[in-house]
């Protein structure tokens, strides 16, 4: 059996530098918690070694979440919208592929917080009956280009059986 | 046009449910002041403690207040092939509903119904499939419960509807009842016992803030001292009242369960003290489970549940629905098939999930085994080391859960063998699922494994099923198998320009 092709499109590399500030926000947030706890361990004289661990912890944080996660997860993400199905391919320890057919699509949304809108960019996510999917990232003309296409495919898709 | 009017008890049972949402709030306020609240308005503290009671006093009759109100507003009328249903003081609610789109009118009877020869209503339509009801009456008598289904039937078969056959199929027939003898079967081998004591020890230890250890404690180890056995039979004495407690509630619940099949749709009626009546059109049926738990599976006992697009018994949960609680799995394959034709139910020739698969299956275990074994053996040189003996009952059980794990597909079907504790086959068609993902590790890559789940619709959420750590290419071919658009124009469909 040969391999399954992969979808062919990626998300804009822009995405890489949004993944590296929301995980800029989620250190802040430890690194807030580290600041707390080595404030006590100050305070009541506790180990020195709490403190130094805690931000041991947060640099380890700062590594993965800011570096190497965005890396690997921009280099698994891809996504095909075709005219049957769609299909999405995430992960990062685990490589997730996805195939929602396209009679299984009710509706479509775009969607795009105040970080992705300074970067001009916007979520699309998709859902069925039972799921949400979520294609993320995309330059916002583009994702509605494609969300109008998604629509469009999914009104005319007929079922199979 | 006549209007309708509820019960008058629906007042005082939408009162009750409010009071018995407030019943757990109220013993954590309880709790939480430590069980010395005073009554003695005389004291200093009676405000202060009684201030929290006021407002769960003010809740309560703020609700029960909404409850009359409901009532005494509540209207509901046929006019124009729709169900019309409107309440409300200050805002007023409409609600119209097609005949035509009511997929199933559920019935339940709690006690204070049954008293006054009453029934609650609730409307199941296809949009209700966040598993909350269209429309629910409260209370009204059971005539008038028949009549609302008459002139649904009316509206929906009354003129010649395209579903021709709807009206020659048989008006009713038996497909299950449950004999008294698989009731006390059924009630004794459920896996409600795990479920009760877990319950137990969830409430302990929400609690344990507030119960008295010192004095546990010290009576513990005067018993100690005594006999070990003592503590054991204490044990064993509680499981065993759990266990009592799990045979009651099933038998309240599944007494009387009968599947009746009627206009394409499975009427299922159950309880003893709390009737309930439940009825799925056929062609919402989602997906099918079999679940054979460890102590029935020997006897070839299982159980069987439906997924269904439409809400369950329980508002809100998923719509899970028991459809034989217990049977014998050859006994079922023939009432199976002739409510669902378009499965097959004894599938031959599965796929195994492969031999080099199998250390998938318990090795994530090693994860939380290995810290703690650390752990403990730092603390408790050597005793700690005891904690790898773990490890046997986690690959025996890993295993296991390999021994089961299979799939099939032969035409529109998918079947997903699996295990946690209990086995279960899930039967699929394809044009039900609604999304399926090949998932894979980095390990699983290298050994050429890979697990895939599919979702079906049910309740909110929908319903999943995974088949775990199987070949790749059987994985790969499945997905093929879904997939709709065929290889040749994948090759030339720039879809983006």
């Amino acid at each position: 059996m040969e391999m399954m092709e992969e979808p062919k499109y990626r998300i804009p590399e822009k995405g890489v530098t949004v993944w590296r500030i929301y995980g800029v926000l989620q250190v802040i947030i430890f690194a807030a918690l580290a600041g707390i706890a080595t404030f006590f361990t100050y305070k009541f004289e506790g180990p020195v070694v709490i403190s130094i661990i805690a931000w041991a912890l947060v640099a380890i944080a700062l590594i993965i979440l800011v570096f190497v996660f965005p890396t690997i997860r921009y280099r698994v993400w891809r996504y095909e919208v075709r005219e049957q199905e769609i299909e999405i391919q995430s992960g990062l320890f685990v490589v997730t592929r996805t195939l929602i057919p396209m009679v299984r699509v009710q509706h479509v949304d775009t969607g795009q917080g105040p970080i992705l809108k300074k970067y001009g960019l916007s979520n699309i996510s998709i859902s069925s009956a039972a799921t949400v999917h979520t294609i993320p990232f995309l330059e916002t003309q583009e994702a509605d280009a494609l969300r109008a296409r998604i629509s469009e495919l999914a009104r005319v898709a007929e079922d199979d059986v | 046009m006549s209007k309708y009017k509820l019960h008058p008890i629906s007042a005082a049972i939408e009162a009750l449910k409010s009071l018995k949402s407030l019943i757990v709030p109220g013993i954590i306020l309880i709790a939480a002041n430590g069980f010395n609240f005073t009554v003695d308005f005389r004291d200093e503290d009676f405000w202060g403690s009684m201030f929290s009671f006021l407002i769960l006093l003010v809740i309560f009759l703020f609700t029960t207040v909404a409850g009359i109100l409901k009532w005494l507003t509540f209207r509901y009328w046929f006019e124009e092939g729709e169900l019309r249903v409107q309440y409300g003081l200050i805002v007023k609610k409409k609600r119209y509903i097609l005949f035509d789109r009511i997929q199933s009118l559920n019935y339940k009877e709690g006690v204070f119904h049954r008293l006054f020869g009453l029934v609650q209503v609730t409307v199941e339509t296809a949009a209700s499939t966040d598993g909350k009801p269209e429309a629910s009456l409260t209370a009204i008598k059971r005539v008038a419960a028949d009549q609302i289904e008459k002139e649904m039937n009316q509206a929906k078969y009354g003129e010649i509807t395209q579903d021709d056959d709807m009206l020659i199929t048989p008006k009713s027939r038996k497909v299950y009842k449950m004999s008294a003898k698989d009731l006390i079967l059924l009630a004794t081998t459920s896996s409600g016992v795990g479920v009760v004591v877990f319950g137990v020890l969830a409430v302990v230890s929400q609690f344990a803030e507030y119960i008295p250890y010192d004095w546990i404690y010290d009576e513990l180890a005067y018993l100690v001292k005594y006999s070990v056995i003592i503590v054991i039979a204490l044990i064993l004495m509680g499981m065993l009242a759990a266990w009592i407690i799990s045979i009651a509630l099933t038998l309240l619940n599944y007494y009387d369960f009968t599947v009746v099949e009627e206009n394409k749709r499975l009427v299922i009626t159950r309880g003893l003290l709390e009737k309930k009546r439940i009825a799925i059109p056929l062609n919402r049926v989602q997906a099918i489970k079999i679940v054979e738990n460890p102590l029935r599976q020997p006897f070839g006992l299982a159980s069987v549940q439906l997924e269904s697009a439409g809400g369950g018994f329980e508002e809100g949960k998923s719509s899970k629905i028991v459809l034989f609680p217990l049977i014998s799995k050859k006994a079922a394959v023939a009432p199976f098939e002739e409510l669902f034709p378009q499965f097959d139910f004894e599938v031959q020739s599965f796929i195994q999930s492969p031999k080099r698969a199998k250390p998938f299956f318990y090795r994530l275990d090693f994860l939380w085994i290995a810290p703690l074994t650390a752990v403990l053996t730092y603390f408790f040189f050597p005793y700690g080391l005891l904690v790898l003996l773990l490890a046997i009952p986690m690959v025996a059980w890993g295993k296991w859960q390999h021994k089961a794990a299979a799939v099939q597909q032969a035409e529109q079907q998918l079947t997903i063998v699996s295990r946690t504790f209990s086995r279960v086959t899930f039967y699929v068609q394809k044009n039900r699922i609604q999304a399926m993902e090949q998932r894979q590790s980095f390990f699983q890559k290298r050994r050429d494994i890979a697990s895939l789940k599919v979702t079906v619709m049910s309740g909110m959420h929908g319903a999943t099923a995974i088949a775990y750590h199987m070949d790749q290419s059987e994985i790969e071919s499945l997905m093929e198998w879904y997939r709709h658009t065929k290889k040749a124009a994948i090759e030339q469909d720039p879809i983006l320009e």
